[in-house]
């Protein structure tokens, strides 16, 4: 890293998620240009970029949705880019990993052909033996806990935008994973409800441990949740340290991006 | 809303929705470019699917009829029965099923796409007439091709009847040629012409229709590209059948 | 994602175990009954047109008796079993490339992905078996009315003999006739399927509503074409 910041925190043993060197280009367009990064277990880890410039790329390079072209990424140790998924038993484990995680798409990816209640019960029916009741008894506590008690019954298309994405949180944390994902949290939420958003994430985040990517574009989300932050423009990863650290830097990308200028190292396109 | 009430709204919107497409047909301004564009990228798409699909059935009649008729040593009225039936029967059905399926179905799914993203109202806000401008362009270019196509499809029809019976089948080229033509009459043609001019029309109507009153969202498109050729298909058995009745009564 | 590289998947799914059961039999219903209604219409036009039809062509030659052979053979073993591929096609494909490609642009299928379940088994596998199902008893139903049909109208309106109709019709259409039909729908609805789930399945976010549109165009499109075509070479090597 020329004149960014690459921080590996020397104590810890067992990082959640390194990304060793991961490139990813789609034809001639670099998306990701060897991007290199560790998140430390139980961090909320915010990165932050313009609109297009693989931040999403990156998170699905993370569940192996994408197969980066080159680098490793480490989840848990385990190596998820020397997985083959047209091997079966490679394929197994991939899905085993996925189940460290947990994950909230932009629109919430909700099923809409099922009730409220199905969403949130979807990966519990799937991956665990319990009981009706007690599925039901969990899925009543998270909804209870997104600030939405008693919507089972409802279909997904009653929903409004929050309630959409509170529900799809309810379904992300359903098996309790250990890394959330957040695809966008904020996008297209008004202030307040981004704000209830941003408090869920951090009360889940303290009470249950869990470790949180989000990536986003709203500085004023990341100045309040995060406890590490990236900045990613153009592929490259331009910085990457304690939200401390970067908020107080004087790196020209993360002043920019902070100050919302429109003069710097950042163009518009 | 009772459903007599919804039914009579649905027959209201309908009467509008006519009435509006016949305004803009008498009146200007007329979109000739767009029409003539939209007719292009129609016959370019249709060609293929059209073809593929009408002249196995040729090859399907053949095959069949050459058995059925052997076994009653008339095996030169296969010909006739080939020439009847696809002129006045598979070839425009078929012909228009698969403008339904392919034109229909791509003009609902674009109208209702542009309904979705609100680009029909934001040409109603620039003060274009959306049916005019959108839905008319279609229809018109819908109404040409389909008969144009029938044309192709006819020969194609004959032609791959022509290549069961007599290339596979081994009956006789001579034979086959002379009752090809027999029993089909101008009648015929123009009988199968009529009903391709009709079917087109009614593929464009029921896409414009369908297509402007998409809501909810993608799954919405989908719903209005099916339905479109779902609504097609049963107008066209229906009105096939009500036509041959009609056409044996008058004895044609 | 290639068709080949689909295909493949798609039967590994299909054949590994049994499918999940909410999903087969919700797309069993919808593709089962939920045609009824529509097929019943069409069966009930199309056979009556048989009749008609033959009628003012035999007519011309003054073969009007011969009219039960006419609607044995070309309903039973052509008409019948292509038309209920083609609605199929057109209600039930549609249907599955719309959903799918919903489910793509909104990011389902990823959401899927995620939690760590394969889209193949969950999706494509219950869709490939309840369609590959249905379709047959939806063609021997169409058999059944569509021959009805063809009954009624030659009788009743063509005034042919009935015992010579209903005795032609029986010469005509033997038991491996029918089965033949039944073979038929299998392969239809199998095709018609997998080319509609790939259409979807294909659809991605960036494509928005229109991909949804796109989507349910081609499965239409190619569903039939592939029915009609296939058809061709189906009867070919039945009965030639």
């Amino acid at each position: 890293m020329p004149e960014g910041f690459h921080y590996v925190p020397p104590t810890d043993p067992a990082p959640a998620v390194v990304f060793e060197n991961v490139s990813k280009s789609f034809g001639k367009q670099c998306v990701l240009d060897s991007v290199s990064l560790v998140v430390p277990k139980g961090a909320i880890m915010v990165m932050l970029g313009p609109s297009g410039t693989g931040k999403s790329v990156l998170l699905r390079c993370l569940v192996g949705l994408i197969k980066p072209d080159a680098g490793h990424i480490y989840v848990f140790g385990e190596d998820l880019t020397a997985l083959d998924e047209s091997r079966s038993a490679d394929r197994n484990k991939l899905f085993a990993l996925r189940r460290k995680f947990g994950m909230l798409f932009q629109d919430g990816a909700l099923f809409d052909d099922m009730s409220v209640g199905d969403n949130v019960a979807f990966p519990m029916v799937q991956h665990t033996r319990l009981g009706t009741a007690e599925i039901r008894r969990q899925v009543a506590e998270n909804l209870k806990r997104v600030g939405l008690p008693g919507v089972e019954n409802k279909m997904v298309s009653e929903l409004s935008g929050g309630m959409r994405k509170r529900v799809a949180f309810a379904r992300a944390i359903a098996l309790r994973p250990e890394i959330v994902l957040c695809d966008e949290p904020s996008s297209g939420l008004d202030p307040v409800m981004s704000a209830t958003l941003d408090e869920l994430i951090q009360e889940l985040h303290r009470e249950l441990g869990m470790t949180f990517i989000v990536i986003s574009h709203d500085t004023a989300e990341a100045r309040k949740i995060s406890t590490h932050i990236g900045l990613l423009y153009k592929g490259k990863l331009q910085a990457f340290d304690t939200a401390e650290r970067v908020l107080n830097s004087s790196h020209s990308h993360v002043k920019q991006f902070f100050e919302r200028n429109t003069q710097g190292p950042i163009k518009v396109l | 809303m009772t459903g007599p009430l919804r039914l009579l709204e649905s027959l209201g919107a309908v009467a509008i929705y006519l009435f509006a497409i016949v305004r803009s047909l008498f009146t200007g301004p007329r979109y000739v470019a767009e029409t003539l564009r939209v007719a292009d990228i129609l016959v370019r798409r249709c060609l293929l699917p059209v073809g593929l699909a009408v002249a196995p059935v040729g090859a399907v009649i053949s095959l069949q009829g050459v058995h059925i008729f052997r076994s009653f040593g008339a095996e030169e009225l296969l010909s006739s029965l080939l020439a009847t039936a696809v002129f006045r029967e598979y070839s425009p059905a078929l012909a228009s099923v698969m403008v339904a399926a392919q034109a229909g179905s791509s003009i609902a799914a674009r109208i209702g796409t542009m309904q979705v993203r609100g680009q029909i109202d934001a040409l109603a806000v620039m003060s274009v007439d959306p049916i005019r401008y959108v839905v008319v362009p279609g229809l018109i270019a819908c109404a040409i091709v389909t008969p144009l196509l029938n044309v192709l499809t006819t020969i194609l029809g004959l032609a791959s009847g022509w290549f069961f019976a007599v290339v596979l089948s081994g009956c006789d080229h001579g034979s086959f040629m002379a009752n090809l033509y027999s029993q089909v009459s101008m009648v015929d043609l123009w009988v199968g012409m009529g009903k391709c001019l009709v079917f087109g029309t009614a593929v464009g109507l029921i896409a414009g229709y369908l297509g402007l009153r998409t809501s909810g969202g993608a799954t919405g498109v989908g719903k209005a590209a099916n339905n479109t050729v779902t609504y097609t298909i049963v107008l066209i058995l229906v009105v096939d059948y009500l036509a041959s009745m009609l056409l044996l009564r008058w004895g044609l | 994602m290639r068709f080949d590289r689909f295909v493949v998947q798609a039967v590994r799914a299909q054949f590994r175990g049994i499918p999940p059961m909410d999903e087969f039999l919700r797309h069993a219903i919808d593709a089962g009954v939920g045609s009824l209604a529509l097929l019943t219409l069409l069966t009930i036009f199309a056979g009556m047109n048989l009749s008609v039809q033959a009628y003012g062509t035999f007519a011309r030659f003054g073969g009007q008796e011969m009219l039960g052979l006419f609607c044995g053979v070309g309903g039973i073993r052509e008409l019948y079993p292509v038309m209920a591929a083609i609605v199929c096609g057109a209600r039930i494909g549609a249907t599955l490339a719309a959903s799918l490609a919903n489910m793509q642009i909104s990011e389902q299928v990823e959401a899927l992905e995620v939690m760590g379940i394969d889209p193949m088994r969950r999706l494509i596998a219950p869709r490939l078996w309840a369609v590959t199902l249905m379709l047959p008893l939806l063609c021997a139903y169409a058999d059944a009315v569509g021959i009805c049909a063809s009954y009624f109208s030659a009788v009743h309106q063509m005034g042919i003999n009935e015992g010579v109709f209903i005795a032609q019709v029986k010469e005509i259409v033997t038991l491996p006739d029918l089965f033949a039909g039944v073979v038929k729908g299998v392969i239809f609805g199998w095709l018609v399927a997998l080319v509609s789930c790939y259409h979807g399945y294909r659809a991605a976010k960036r494509d928005g509503a229109e991909g949804v549109g796109v989507a349910t165009n081609r499965a239409i499109v190619h569903g039939a074409v592939l029915c009609i075509v296939l058809n061709m070479f189906l009867s070919a090597l039945m009965y030639a």
